[in-house]
């Protein structure tokens, strides 16, 4: 089989996958016990405005015409409005997209940035105090809650020391002028040095706390993944034929001991984003993770129906993206 | 000598990995402490000092031994309750969730697990379908959506959290099944006219216990860190239950501002429990079951 078409069979399969998350993240309104809108409109709502949302929501038509709006227009990220603030879920979404896929990615590059490296060094030194020292990250890493870590940064880093912000993306004096809501990038499309750096300052705190379980993942897949592949036969051959140390380590190892590092990376997304759920909370972080965390407080169900689906959907794509990854990196697997 | 030792009988199941497992030192240490933290649980009532919810707003934000104050040897919270009592008791509802989520899980899990494998066709189809379906959540995310139907309350976290590892559990059972099905001391004793529940439970349950009691340790440090995570939100659990998580809940505003041990003392806990549990569960695995790799 030929790998469009395993790409193909993958995407056709995600399909039936979706739909049954669709059906679910749709059932949760009407899974609550008792009358959604009035809850929702709770303790303010009068009768006619609980009888007002509940057209709006379409809660009196059946059941499978609500789902089948609800889908035909969740395909095009309609989830209706935000019960609490009025503007559309998707507006509410997209303003604040941008602040978590920028804490994200910034985790995940410390993750591969540092963990890659750690991970060869110690499987290169295996059982030297480095190679401990690893071992030991990467089991403690997994089993520290990232809260509590984010809360341990900000006394040593922000209470204590006062090097870095406790809280926010940005100071209100920084000129700061949004264009992608991605702050980095803005402030350098903007041209505005000082900007650029008060948004790294407010990033590194919370970047490292989200990316502690992503870093000693990856510094163990690499370093066991590269043992491994050091033991081949093809690393013989490839210092029987004279090449530097370096090369071989670089160029026929680590491209191999790869592999299932990506693999890992794209299983870890749906922890990175509970990780960002609770890194967005301790550090007021104005992301997705706060707005979910916010409307389940306030029961806002439209926008907790629109945040859970998208991330589920994002998670269903990435996961397929890794998989034709991994059939693209490695060319024994054949399905 | 060393023709003695290969005439001796070979050792039960249990004795072998019980002789894996001590020589696993790391392992043991770990389950010495897992048992100190049990004990703490259970013992709560005998070692508090005091009432761990009641508050005494005279005794606010106190600190602890290092500030020479044995009466409140690891100071006190916002609302003047001793923080040390709060943990010990702590103690008792993090276990209670985890042994919960875990009976939840290993009763559905294998279920699903079971009726899976053992039916195949249709049934096996559909019910795989549905754990793809729940297993393509963000974790948290699903268990969040849960309390935001269920509402918050200790029984639906624990709820939520098991939702997350029944399908996990689920696969796991079912691929062990599916193994194990097609040994033929199984077909011999189906030949003999043996029935699906004796089958189930005289052949196939004996031998997918290894993996589980391995996932259902790792599980157990998972789910304490959830149960924390979610008290830390403050969604889950009562702000006034001493959880390990909700305690946490309130400590960046006091954080800032020094007093650093209403934070430190509960993570600490959490950390150590769920490292305990995870080290558990890898000793286990390597003295059970060698040859698997969750």
């Amino acid at each position: 089989m030929n790998i469009l078409n395993y790409i193909l069979i993958r995407f056709l399969w995600a399909i039936p996958t979706l739909l049954g998350v669709s059906i679910l993240v749709f059932l949760m309104i009407h899974l609550i016990p008792g009358d959604p809108a009035q809850l929702m409109l709770y303790p303010r709502g009068t009768p006619e405005q609980v009888e007002a949302l509940r057209e709006q929501l379409g809660l009196n038509d059946p059941m499978a015409v609500q789902y089948f709006n609800w889908l035909k227009d969740a395909l095009f990220f309609d989830f209706g409005k935000s019960v609490s603030t009025g503007s559309s879920v998707i507006s509410e979404i997209s303003s604040r997209f941008a602040a978590t896929v920028e804490l994200a990615l910034s985790a995940l590059s410390i993750a591969v940035v540092v963990g890659i490296p750690l991970g060869v060094i110690a499987a290169r030194k295996k059982n030297s105090l480095i190679d401990y020292l690893c071992i030991t990250f990467s089991l403690g890493g997994v089993s520290i809650p990232v809260f509590w870590l984010g809360l341990m940064l900000i006394f040593v880093f922000a209470a204590t020391l006062g090097w870095l912000p406790v809280s926010g993306r940005i100071s209100m004096d920084s000129g700061m002028q949004i264009v992608t809501g991605f702050y980095l990038l803005d402030a350098l499309l903007i041209g505005n040095l000082y900007a650029f750096g008060d948004a790294v300052k407010h990033l590194i705190l919370p970047a490292v706390a989200l990316s502690t379980i992503p870093l000693a993942m990856v510094v163990r897949i690499t370093r066991s993944s590269m043992l491994e592949v050091l033991s081949q036969d093809y690393m013989k051959t490839a210092r029987a034929k004279g090449i530097p140390g370096r090369l071989i380590i670089y160029k026929h190892a680590l491209r191999n001991a790869l592999i299932p590092v990506v693999t890992v990376l794209g299983i870890q997304i749906g922890s990175l984003m509970g990780g960002s759920i609770l890194t967005e909370t301790v550090f007021s972080w104005p992301g997705l993770g706060s707005l979910i965390i916010d409307s389940i407080n306030d029961r806002d169900y439209p926008v907790i129906q629109g945040v859970v689906f998208l991330a589920t959907l994002i998670m269903i794509v990435v996961n397929l993206i890794v998989d034709v990854l991994y059939a693209y990196l490695d060319p024994r697997i054949r399905y | 000598m060393s023709i003695n030792k290969t005439a001796q009988a070979p050792r039960s199941f249990i004795g072998e990995a019980f002789k894996q497992f001590r020589k696993n030192r790391l392992a043991v240490t770990s389950f010495i402490l897992v048992i100190v933290i049990m004990l703490l649980g259970v013992l709560a009532p005998l070692i508090a000092l005091e009432d761990p919810v009641n508050p005494s707003p005279e005794n606010r934000l106190q600190p602890g031994f290092w500030a020479g104050n044995f009466d409140h040897p690891l100071g006190t919270d916002e609302l003047g309750r001793d923080i040390y009592s709060r943990i010990v008791y702590g103690a008792q509802i993090s276990l209670k969730v985890g042994y919960t989520v875990i009976l939840i899980t290993a009763i559905f899990g294998t279920l699903f697990g079971l009726i899976s494998a053992y039916y195949g066709g249709m049934i096996d189809l559909i019910l795989m379908r549905i754990t793809d379906i729940f297993l393509s959540f963000p974790p948290l995310l699903l268990a969040l959506s849960v309390i935001a139907i269920l509402g918050t309350g200790l029984e639906n976290a624990m709820l939520a959290i098991a939702l997350i590892y029944i399908p996990q559990m689920a696969r796991i059972v079912r691929s062990s099944v599916l193994t194990v099905k097609e040994l033929p001391y199984v077909e011999a004793s189906k030949s003999l006219g043996a029935k699906n529940s004796f089958i189930i439970i005289g052949h196939i349950l004996p031998n997918i216990l290894a993996p589980s009691v391995v996932y259902l340790t790792l599980l157990l440090a998972d789910a304490i860190l959830y149960t924390s995570a979610l008290g830390f939100l403050g969604i889950g659990i009562d702000p006034s239950t001493p959880e390990w998580g909700a305690m946490l809940s309130k400590g960046r505003d006091y954080i800032i501002l020094g007093q650093w041990w209403v934070t430190v003392f509960p993570g600490i806990m959490i950390a150590l429990t769920v490292f305990a549990f995870n080290l558990l569960g890898d000793g286990l695995r390597e003295a059970l079951d060698p040859k698997m790799d969750v």
